[in-house]
Formats: structure tokens, sequence, C-alpha cells
């Protein structure tokens, strides 16, 4: 016989991977709208409100199965978990559309603004890859797939790094193209930290270990 | 865990003819902690409380082995008085046992026993246990009631009260809460909380909520055997053993 809080916990369980899939939909869009001129910025931020929503959704069953069952061991570390992980997705949707909101506001050609040495291409490869990962350790409970962030999160973090770096030298580009650059940059390495507490939540609902892949 | 222990158990086991209730558990009682025993029923939760201050001696094929320490010294010696033993080693049972008593005389009791008849020593303890027990505002101006008059929650810290009187050092207490409602089971829960201020309480409890929210250190017994002792936090959050995360997630028991 299914205990009464499985049927609850299952609910959670669908609606996070919906946020996942709808994350990672999310970030690609944005990427694209910024990096291959995409108009779909209303898309992305109905993304981002969409993830808001669930994230709230989320929050408010998880108190609902936290009053009715008081749920101890590994259902309170998911329980606890999950709240966590649908901050964490709506927090990358949120930075999805920041990066068009920018893209948007300042009305650049990204054409006008391509300075070779900053790697974005590479970074945002690699962060789109991490929030697909994320959302796969998710699905799966992969303690394995979600230690495997925590390398990438070190690369990301010395792209951004050397981007800042050169972003502060005399540059023959606007500053508008700066600016956009930089909070670009900026949004990649959030939304990468974000994947990387998600892999935290991973582990932590498995082993009940905490663990810091940053 | 480099604290002094106030009990301490050494391959404890309890038969009961053929059936062997307790197998070899060895347990560590900190002083002025709350120490929880979980477990599904027959898993030997109160055969174990019960051996703490030797009550299962009074069933007679009872056999017990191992030790059993209170203060480095071992109960089931033959030389340990057991007089003294029910003295610093309180209990308190499932359902709330008062003497047809007055609510006076139920606590004044065990002093008496203990050779005390001064009628103003005696007031003294009376007041001093039943405000222990949070009882006092309650039935301050009734001592001469009889205590059979009393609710069951107010029955149940009659029953501390009085076991109070007699200054035990450690509190025993087998599902003190399983015939209450759930005001009066806070009533209790927040009693046994503050009387680890100067008591060491070991509880038994079916409510695994209960031993979440009462106790510093759970340990949980299955088929007689201790399987999992730790911090609360650690078995609640994090237990280590299987068994421990389904029964106390409800996957079985």
């Amino acid at each position: 016989m299914s205990r009464l809080i499985d049927i609850g916990l299952e609910r959670l369980s669908n609606i996070l991977y919906k946020m996942g899939d709808l994350a990672k939909e999310t970030v690609s869009l944005s990427f694209d709208c910024y990096t291959k001129k995409v108009e779909d910025h209303a898309k992305v931020q109905l993304g981002s409100q969409n993830l808001v929503f669930l994230s709230e959704t989320i929050e408010d069953q998880a108190v609902e199965l936290i009053a009715r069952y008081q749920p101890v061991a590994s259902d309170l570390r998911t329980i606890k978990s999950y709240m966590k992980i649908a901050y964490d997705y709506s927090r990358c949707g949120r930075y999805a559309w920041d990066i068009t909101f920018t893209h948007k506001r300042l009305n650049i050609d990204l054409a006008d603004c391509k300075l070779p040495e900053l790697p974005l291409d590479e970074m945002s490869e690699k962060v789109l890859e991490m929030v697909d990962k994320s959302v796969e350790a998710v699905r799966k409970h992969d303690i394995d797939l979600a230690q495997t962030l925590s390398k990438m999160e070190q690369e990301i973090d010395d792209m951004y790094i050397k981007s800042l770096d050169k972003l502060t030298e005399p540059l023959p580009i606007s500053a508008k193209c700066v600016v956009a650059n930089l909070l670009f940059v900026r949004h990649l390495e959030r939304i990468a930290d974000h994947a990387s507490y998600i892999g935290e939540a991973v582990i932590y609902i498995v082993t009940g270990e905490r663990v810091i892949l940053r | 865990m480099a604290d002094a222990l106030k009990m301490e158990t050494k391959e404890l086991s309890v038969s009961f003819g053929d059936v062997q209730a307790i197998k070899k558990i060895s347990l560590r009682i900190l002083p002025n902690k709350v120490t929880a025993v979980i477990g599904p029923s027959g898993c030997g939760k109160s055969t174990f409380i019960k051996s703490l201050n030797r009550m299962n001696e009074l069933v007679p094929n009872a056999r017990i082995t191992g030790e059993v320490l209170l203060d480095g010294e071992n109960i089931y010696n033959r030389s340990y008085d057991v007089t003294i033993l029910r003295m610093k080693v309180g209990m308190i049972f499932q359902k709330p046992n008062p003497f047809p008593k007055s609510i006076y005389d139920n606590v004044a009791y065990g002093p008496r026993i203990h050779g005390i008849h001064d009628k103003n020593r005696l007031d003294k303890i009376v007041v001093e246990n039943l405000k222990k027990a949070v009882l006092w505002n309650e039935v301050s101006d009734r001592l001469g009631a009889s205590a059979m008059d009393l609710s069951g929650g107010q029955q149940q810290r009659l029953c501390i009260a009085r076991a109070l009187a007699v200054e035990p050092e450690v509190i025993l207490m087998d599902e003190p809460c399983s015939a209450l409602d759930p005001l009066a089971t806070a009533k209790i829960e927040s009693l046994i909380r503050a009387l680890i201020e100067d008591y060491t309480v070991v509880i038994v409890t079916h409510n695994m909520q209960q031993a979440a929210r009462v106790s510093d250190f759970t340990a949980f017994l299955y088929l007689g055997e201790l399987i999992e002792y730790g911090n609360t936090r650690s078995v609640f959050e994090n237990p280590q053993n299987k068994l421990t995360e389904n029964y106390i997630t409800g996957k079985f028991g």
C-alpha cells in the first residue's frame, strides 16, 4: 500500500520536472536572442513568469505536505530540496529574462560588440550544458551527474573572471557593448551558480550530505 | 560524546521463557538529556525501558544478561538496593495511574514511605513538585480533592509530580502521552523539556513526531535489536540505516 505522502511527492516531482524543462528552454532561448538575434523576448519573459508561478506552486504544495504529514528523513530532504531547486529554476528563468531585457534595452547589434578574447559562445554552451545536466540530475536523482557540475562551474568562473579583466581594459567597442557583454557574462555566471546549487540539492536528497559544488 | 554517562546498557539481553525480547543492546544515556526509544510494536522498547529500573524482574520467567550501569554501577549487582534504585530511577506509565487518594496524598506518598512525616516538610515537597510538574496553578485550591477527579492530562502530570517527589535522577516514561489529547500532550512535552534541567529522561514513544519534538537522542529498536542510535536531528533528517529510514517514513511498522 502506497503512503499518502507519496501522492503529494509525485505531484511535486512532476511540477519540478516541468520546471526543469521550461528553465532549460527559457535559458536557451535567451541565449539565442542575445547571440543569434532571435526575436523571442516575449517568450522568454513568459517562460520566466511561468517559472516563478510554478516555484510558488511547489512552495505551497510543499508546505501543505509538511503540515499534513510531518515528513522526516528522505521525505523531508526531498521536500526541502524541491523547494530550493524550484527557486533555483525560477532564478535561471529570471536571469534569462534579464539577458533579453538588456539586449532589447540597449538595442545593440552584437556584431559591433564582438571581442575575440571574450569566450561568450563557449560560456553559453557550457552554461546550457550545466542547466541540462542539473535538470537530468534532478530527474534521475543522479549524484554522479550532479558532481560533474562542480568542475564546470569552476570553468565558468574562470571564464567570467577573464572576461571581467578583459572588459575593464581600454577596448575598441562602445560603452554600450561593454555593458551588454559584462551583463551577459554576469548572468551566465549566475545561472551556472544556480545549476550547481541544484546539483548540491540532488546530492543532499540522496545522501543527506551537504556539499558545496562551487 | 565525551560527557559522563548517566546510564549505560552493555550487551543487555532480556528473555521471557524462550522468547528473546532484547538482544545485546548497548546504549549510552547522557545526563540532562532526553533519550527517545522508538520502534514498531513488539520491538522490545517497553522491555528495554523497564530493564533500566529492574521492573522486568517482576515477570516470573524473565532472564536478564548484560549490564545496566547507573552512574557507573551495575544495577543488576546482587548488592544493589532496589529501593534505592527505584528512588533514583522513577517511572511514568502509558496510562496515568494516580492512587485513589487526594492530590496531596499522591505527591506525599513516596516521601512518607521514605520516612518523611513532618507536615511542613511534606507541604513544601507537595507544592514544589506540583509546580515542577506544571500542575500547581490548576490544583492549588483543591489539594484535598480526589486525584481521580482530574482530567487524564492532569492525572499524568500528577504522576510526574509523584515521581519527582522522591527526588529521582532519571525519569523513565513509557508512552506517557498515548492516552492524552493534543493539548495535554503538548503540556507534557513542554514539561519533559523543562525537566532535563534537573533530570535525565528516557522516553518510549510510538509517536515519531513526539520523539523528534522532545528528544536530544533517539534509539531505534527493531526485533529486539538496536538498529540505530544518534542525535535526534541526524536520525530524523538523515538516518544511516535503511530500516530506520523505512520505519520513520512510515514505509513499514
